[in-house]
């Protein structure tokens, strides 16, 4: 039950979730990857990626502007 | 975490204590008074410019709220073989070509000449748009979504706004050259006039159809 986090912060979509699709395979089941961006872009395009993946993913705007993706991979 | 937990729910660890946003009603109340103060200012040179500007500003709310992207729909289907964006660009091609067809239609009817811009077609089409599908992946982003992710704040954008306009304006620059070697060798193909009208109206729309049922299989077709 790992955790990691991605800065993408200031990245311009797709570069965050090429991010995410590099980080992957690191990721056992189980394990949750958290994701910093500020690009509203990104918002639609990861959650879509991993729950068209399978994975339960959730977001917080943790400030005006910036969200942090979480994405629990599925076993 | 705990051992309880189960495939389906995911703990989240927040922060204990959630930042307190600060309240943007003020700056919306301050936004809504200078976009209706501009639209009467206009309206009193020339009322169809008002209504341009609300449109604008209508139409910039819009690709905001409901992250549409152009760009987004031609590159999420390889990216993430979500095909929601494009579909949506699909249904407004349909309602534009309705919207369009009328309007032209109406006009031929009345005996006028056919309105908005038949350009020529040729290979300088097929370099320009992979010059710009290059671009637009690049900087993150269309003309309008451009602009709509430089109103949200994005500063990255605002480099790219920059330098899209000094691409337009070294395209204007050089257009002379292209219209002498391409345009005026290329053919104006304005669909009605090769097709007929019901062919080329319901033609369109059945083509936009099929490419609909395509999107809907790409996206749905590893779930079965």
């Amino acid at each position: 039950m790992a955790e990691f986090s991605l800065d993408a912060l200031g990245e311009a979509c797709p570069i965050p979730l090429l991010k995410v699709q590099k980080k992957w395979p690191d990721l056992k089941g189980g394990d949750v990857l958290i994701i910093h961006i500020d690009h509203s872009c990104a918002l639609k395009n990861i959650p879509e990626w991993a729950r068209k993946e399978g994975h339960n993913v959730e977001v917080e705007e943790v400030e005006d502007g910036v969200w942090d993706i979480y994405i629990e991979k599925t076993a | 975490m705990t051992e309880a937990q189960t495939a389906t729910t995911l703990i989240r660890r927040s922060p204990a204590t959630p930042k307190k946003k600060k309240s943007q009603i003020g700056y919306t109340l301050a936004a809504i008074a200078v976009v209706a103060a501009i639209g009467i200012f206009l309206a009193q040179i020339k009322v169809l410019l008002s209504m341009i500007w609300f449109l604008g500003i209508g139409l910039g709310v819009i690709l905001q709220k409901a992250r549409f992207c152009f760009t987004a729909s031609l590159r999420d289907p390889i990216l993430t073989g979500s095909t929601s964006l494009t579909r949506a660009t699909l249904i407004a091609f349909a309602v534009a070509t309705v919207g369009f067809a009328a309007l032209q239609f109406t006009n031929l009817l009345k005996g006028g000449p056919v309105i908005g811009n038949v350009s020529p077609v040729g290979i300088h089409t097929a370099i320009g748009a992979v010059l710009f599908g290059i671009g637009m992946v690049i900087s993150g982003g269309c003309a309008s979504g451009t602009l709509m992710r430089m109103g949200e704040g994005f500063a990255m954008q605002w480099i790219s706004i920059i330098t899209f306009v000094i691409g337009s304006v070294l395209g204007a620059m050089h257009f002379g050259w292209w219209s002498e070697h391409f345009f005026n060798a290329a053919p104006k193909i304005y669909l009605p006039g090769t097709f007929g009208w019901a062919g080329a109206f319901f033609g369109q729309l059945a083509l936009l159809g099929v490419l609909y049922v395509l999107a809907t299989w790409y996206e749905y077709r590893k779930s079965n």
